[in-house]
């Protein structure tokens, strides 16, 4: 049972994270297409706006681990 | 690294300027400066003549024509080789001449591009129609009009038969039926009389009219279908036909495309007048010289001005912003785009190419680590290098950082143990000489955050000596109290994790204070808020790099569902769903460690020493040659 919960605290962990990364890259992605329809020399800085975002997933899965490493034994 | 820049004047006589510009142009090594935004430049700037601006019109005009011209052709056009005669008079009566024809051949092309689009599209709707079709169409003194219309207005059908009825008393014929699922079509024949009345009710009711082209106007439905048919066999032929008769009207004039150039330079040089300074008798040209071809261009000057031109060094004011030109060694030179893509490092700045050199495939292959995986890549990497290298080298110079990339994801393969996944510990045995992946989750992810602190103190430590370097104390201040408060940050973890004896958690703790303490002082009262918030983006920026490990647990994992599935069924099946999935990780794991790999340069590495906003280096007479 407790190592069921731990699955789904660890899943939701990342799931959540996840879902407002891919929320922000979404915002992101569409404001930056548009950029670069403009200006094409932003390709550069269109992605490094575009993966800043990664940081939030990434860091729900640093939380995913430690719970499965740390509490999961 | 970056080249040294030197500031020149070229003066002259004026009678010296079209040549001094034409060398100039065909040297490419200046970087020209607009006199009005050079301090040190006190001439008045050169304005066109009405014959100069008279001929700027032309060039661009007979540039636009003769570019459309050799943009019809479909087969690669010949290099330009040569000079040619560029009197425009000339150059404007022969395309006069011969444009028309070809211009009237691609309009024609255009025309039978556009009837072999859009005539499927009335064969089909005529098809659907055709089973409603009674005998009497061929009626003397009878129109035939088709309609088709959504399934869900049907009920338009009633409202057109009751206003024909009112229009012609019953003397008219509806066959209407289901011709597909969502459309209902019906044909009416009414009398020839009534035509124009008729046209102008169907364009008043919700029904769309099957107008066919001209041609078929006239014909019978059925014959209509058999005809166009004949003729969808007919276009391509005769597309393909004119398509020839174009390319060979253009490849019969091969100067042309020398002539595209050489309008383009003329161009290019009557334009970059507005740049330069001048009086009656003499003109400047300030502008940006890679220091080495400094000698280059003094000669060049001395040859083609014949005593009338000079290159002056120019003296440097205090707002000077030189371009920036990146020369690398041949491994490096393919990173430089990348570089640039974020935007161009500045002039006197560190030159982070040959650093990305280094990490970039490393991140690469410690992402995708896989001995086949890493081979195919540089099978693939390879294969493009040799066919782009004389079509493409842009496109070759990239392959070679997948050369890299795939030659360190093979090594890590190795390290980890992986081929095809764990297929290679299942057939032959293989085991990891370091780390298993697809257990040892813990070794790997402090790997990787070990690795992300190893990045980014070297990239502080870079900070650290630019900002000494350019004597910038607040810079220099923040660069070292992050990277004390990393360092001691860094020792608190390895007490934590009894990697460090405890004696080491108080210095620790003291380091980290005043590493903030520093951060603090450098921005001021803010600094209360922007220091600690800084520390936290900093441990932000170490987990970052847990990405190695998350971007290669997801592609080893992939590789296990794919041999899994692999398992199940008979080997066939298995060797194709395998292959399939193992295909699709592939391409996963390209794409993905590509863009992750950028993004912890750009935002994670360059962020703690990179100053970008370079101008980049563009001699005049470059741009031309880019077209």
């Amino acid at each position: 049972m407790e190592i069921g919960l731990l699955g789904i605290g660890a899943g939701l962990a990342i799931g959540l994270a996840a879902l407002a990364t891919g929320y922000a890259q979404a915002r992101i992605g569409s404001a930056g297409i548009g950029a670069l329809a403009e200006k094409p020399e932003l390709t550069g800085r269109v992605i490094l706006l575009l993966a800043l975002p990664e940081t939030l997933v990434i860091l729900g899965f640093a939380v995913a681990a430690m719970i499965i490493l740390l509490l999961g034994g | 690294m970056l080249v040294p820049m030197t500031k020149v004047h070229v003066i002259g006589h004026r009678r010296r300027l079209e040549s001094t510009l034409e060398a100039l142009h065909r040297s490419a090594v200046v970087h020209l400066i607009d006199v009005t935004d050079d301090a040190s430049v006190t001439l008045p700037p050169m304005s066109a003549d009405d014959d100069q601006l008279r001929t700027i019109e032309d060039l661009r005009y007979l540039k636009a024509r003769l570019g459309g011209l050799l943009s019809l052709c479909r087969t690669p056009l010949a290099e330009p080789v040569g000079l040619v005669d560029i009197d425009l008079d000339r150059v404007r009566a022969q395309l006069d001449e011969t444009a028309p024809r070809i211009e009237e051949l691609a309009r024609r092309t255009r025309e039978l591009e556009a009837e072999l689009e859009t005539l499927p599209r009335h064969v089909r709707s005529l098809e659907r129609l055709v089973p409603l079709l009674p005998e009497l169409t061929e009626l003397e003194g009878y129109d035939t009009d088709a309609v088709i219309l959504d399934a869900r207005h049907a009920g338009a059908l009633g409202e057109l038969n009751a206003a024909l009825d009112d229009m012609l008393s019953g003397n008219f014929e509806i066959i209407s039926g289901q011709v597909d699922t969502d459309t209902v079509g019906a044909v009416l024949v009414t009398p020839k009389t009534a035509k124009p009345a008729i046209q102008s009710l169907l364009g008043r009711q919700q029904v769309n009219r099957v107008r066919l082209p001209h041609q078929f106007e006239a014909v019978p439905f059925r014959e209509a279908i058999t005809m166009m048919e004949r003729r969808l066999v007919e276009l391509p032929i005769e597309i393909t036909g004119l398509r020839e008769q174009i390319d060979d009207e253009i490849r019969r004039r091969p100067e042309w495309t020398a002539l595209s150039r050489q309008l383009g330079d003329r161009l290019e040089q009557l334009t970059a007048l507005r740049h330069l300074g001048a009086t009656p008798h003499t003109f400047v040209v300030s502008g940006w010289v890679p220091t080495p071809r400094l000698v280059e261009l003094g000669r060049l000057m001395e040859e083609e001005g014949r005593g009338e031109v000079i290159v002056e060094v120019a003296p440097l004011g205090e707002q000077e912003h030189p371009p920036v030109l990146m020369s690398n060694r041949s491994l490096a030179r393919p990173f430089e785009p990348l570089v640039s893509l974020l935007s161009s490092p500045q002039y006197g700045s560190l030159d982070p190419t040959t650093l990305m050199m280094i990490f970039l495939p490393l991140f690469f292959g410690m992402m995708l680590g896989d001995i086949v995986y890493g081979l195919i890549l540089l099978a693939a990497a390879l294969y493009v290098r040799r066919r782009t290298r004389a079509s493409s080298p842009r496109v070759a110079e990239v392959s070679k950082v997948f050369v890299l990339a795939a030659v360190w994801t093979v090594i890590w393969g190795v390290i980890f143990g992986e081929l095809l996944g764990d297929l290679g510990h299942r057939l032959l045995g293989l085991e990891p000489i370091w780390i298993n992946r697809e257990e040892a989750l813990q070794p790997l992810l402090v790997f990787a955050v070990a690795v992300g602190a190893a990045h980014i103190t070297l990239g502080l430590v870079l900070g650290v000596w630019m900002a000494g370097r350019e004597h910038d104390r607040r810079r220099l201040g923040t660069a070292v109290g992050t990277l004390l408060a990393l360092v001691g940050l860094m020792a608190i973890v390895g007490v934590v994790v009894d990697r460090l004896p405890s004696g080491f958690m108080t210095p620790a703790i003291a380091v980290v204070v005043v590493g903030t303490v520093l951060l603090i002082a450098m921005e001021g009262p803010i600094g209360l808020l922007t220091g600690p918030l800084e520390l936290m983006g900093l441990v932000g920026n170490v987990l970052s790099y847990l990405r190695i490990a998350a971007i290669g647990i997801a592609s080893v994992y992939l590789a296990r569902v794919a041999n899994e599935l692999g398992a199940l069924g008979p080997i066939w099946l298995g060797v194709i769903i395998a292959g399939l999935f193992h295909s699709l990780n592939l391409v996963l794991g390209v794409f993905s460690p590509t863009i992750q790999a950028l993004r912890l340069h750009y935002v994670e590495f360059f962020g703690k020493f990179y100053q970008g906003d370079g101008t980049p280096f563009q001699p005049f007479g470059s741009l031309e040659r880019k077209e």
